[in-house]
């Protein structure tokens, strides 16, 4: 049993409200996928999750109870940053996890370190800023946990160490195991994760299945004859999250059944009407507000 | 024989759509044949790199569907009995999505029903010559 229950979540830095009122629930077994800008309080709900920050109000439960020392024996977190000791060597982080809990398996750790090419011998200084998050998440996985909350646990890998990540959270998830993972890299999310929230600016913009958001969530666009084509009744139907209209040209984003708004954008004299599917990163940015969408979805290509 | 699929998840249609139409589309073509099995959920899941509650939605839509049976501890095979009328269904469903959107497009760009109907007969004599 591994379920995570986030209610009215509020977490406040003196004027600054870094988390505001977050409710969501991660079920037993799911791998959960939490997006958002830079500053949108990932971390500070990673943290508040395991009382590393204490919340300003509401609660996190685990299975049902608020977060016990006994259950920290259950739960592996991969912070954004490292907590790896510069001058001890990799073997000595494995030595040290292994004293700390009973099921950490040494054997998965050094397959784990071998795939991704780490050599135990090392110090944590040596290794680069990918290595260091590979090398936690393969002291994480290694623990056997029921829950893993991972921050960002592909940051500062290549491509092929990320796909391996990945398929780590893919194979904890099917042997029972709660996953919780940031990450701005949306395709990585679209695959991995089943259920996903949306941050923005500590607010919770979007929480759902991937599938029920990609089939609830379409464009229907329609080109018009002159540029004054009226969309009455349909402007202010609330079904429609937002609604672009651009000269001859009308795009709608429509949460409910498309084929309905294209029969109605057609009544009104609306020609070429198409269904546009959105993937998770076009719902991703229709759900952050656009400034901070914009400067995010550029640093994180970056990466 | 290993089973081929591909999936895109970046897609703007739901992965476990995607597993069905695939696996049905495989059964259609005989890639996949009666009796055979299909991949556990959790070798499916590593295989695509996808979440494995995804591909255990996909095998239970395509168990209602009749396409495949799964025997708990076993796994899930291609359904035997029946195989004609399963191939010919699956047959079916692939070939009208691919009707639905060639039709939607075609209406889309303001083709009227007597234009389409010509253009699908064009089509059925184009495609069907040794039958007419």
């Amino acid at each position: 049993m591994s379920t995570l229950t986030i209610s009215h979540l509020r977490k406040t830095y003196g004027p600054y409200t870094a988390v505001n009122d977050l409710s969501f629930e991660v079920p037993e077994g799911c791998v959960f996928g939490l997006l958002g800008p830079n500053g949108a309080g990932k971390t500070t709900t990673f943290k508040c999750m395991l009382d590393l920050a204490q919340a300003s109000s509401g609660s996190v439960l685990f299975n049902g109870h608020p977060l016990a020392p006994a259950a920290f024996e259950k739960i592996a977190y991969v912070p954004e940053r490292s907590v790896l000791y510069d001058w001890m060597t990799v073997g000595e982080h494995v030595e040290m996890q292994r004293r700390a809990f009973a099921s950490f398996d040494v054997k998965a750790v050094a397959e784990l370190l071998a795939q991704f090419g780490i050599d135990q011998r090392k110090k944590a200084r040596a290794l680069s800023k990918g290595m260091r998050t590979a090398t936690m998440v393969a002291l994480a996985i290694a623990r056997r946990a029921d829950l893993l909350i991972l921050d960002e646990p592909t940051s500062g890998l290549d491509p092929i160490n990320q796909r391996h990540v990945l398929n780590l959270i893919i194979n904890e998830s099917a042997r029972g195991a709660t996953v919780i993972f940031s990450s701005h890299q949306i395709g990585q999310v679209e695959r991995a994760a089943e259920r996903i929230a949306v941050l923005d600016r500590g607010n919770l913009a979007l929480e759902g299945s991937v599938d029920d958001l990609k089939a609830g969530r379409k464009i229907v666009e329609a080109i018009f004859p002159s540029e004054s084509f009226s969309l009455d009744g349909i402007a202010s139907d609330a079904r429609i999250a937002r609604l672009d209209r651009s000269g001859r040209i009308v795009r709608l984003l429509v949460t409910a059944d498309a084929n309905e708004f294209v029969t109605r954008l057609e009544a009104l004299g609306g020609a070429g009407v198409r269904i546009v599917d959105l993937n998770l990163e076009d719902i991703f940015l229709y759900a952050v507000s656009p400034h901070d969408a914009t400067a995010d979805v550029v640093e994180g290509a970056a990466k | 024989m290993p089973v081929v699929l591909t999936v895109d998840p970046r897609s703007g249609v739901p992965i476990y759509l995607q597993v069905i139409e695939q696996v049905k589309r495989s059964v259609a073509l005989g890639i996949l044949a009666a009796g055979e099995q299909l991949p556990t959920v959790k070798q499916l899941a590593l295989d695509l790199t996808i979440n494995p509650n995804t591909v255990a939605k996909a095998y239970r839509e395509l168990e209602r569907d009749g396409v495949i049976e799964t025997s708990p501890g076993r796994g899930s095979f291609v359904k035997s009995n029946g195989v004609a009328d399963t191939t010919k269904s699956a047959a079916r469903d692939v070939a009208r999505d691919a009707f639905d959107a060639a039709i939607r497009e075609a209406k889309s760009i303001g083709l009227g029903i007597a234009d389409v109907r010509t253009l699908v007969a064009e089509s059925i004599s184009r495609w069907f010559t040794e039958e007419l």
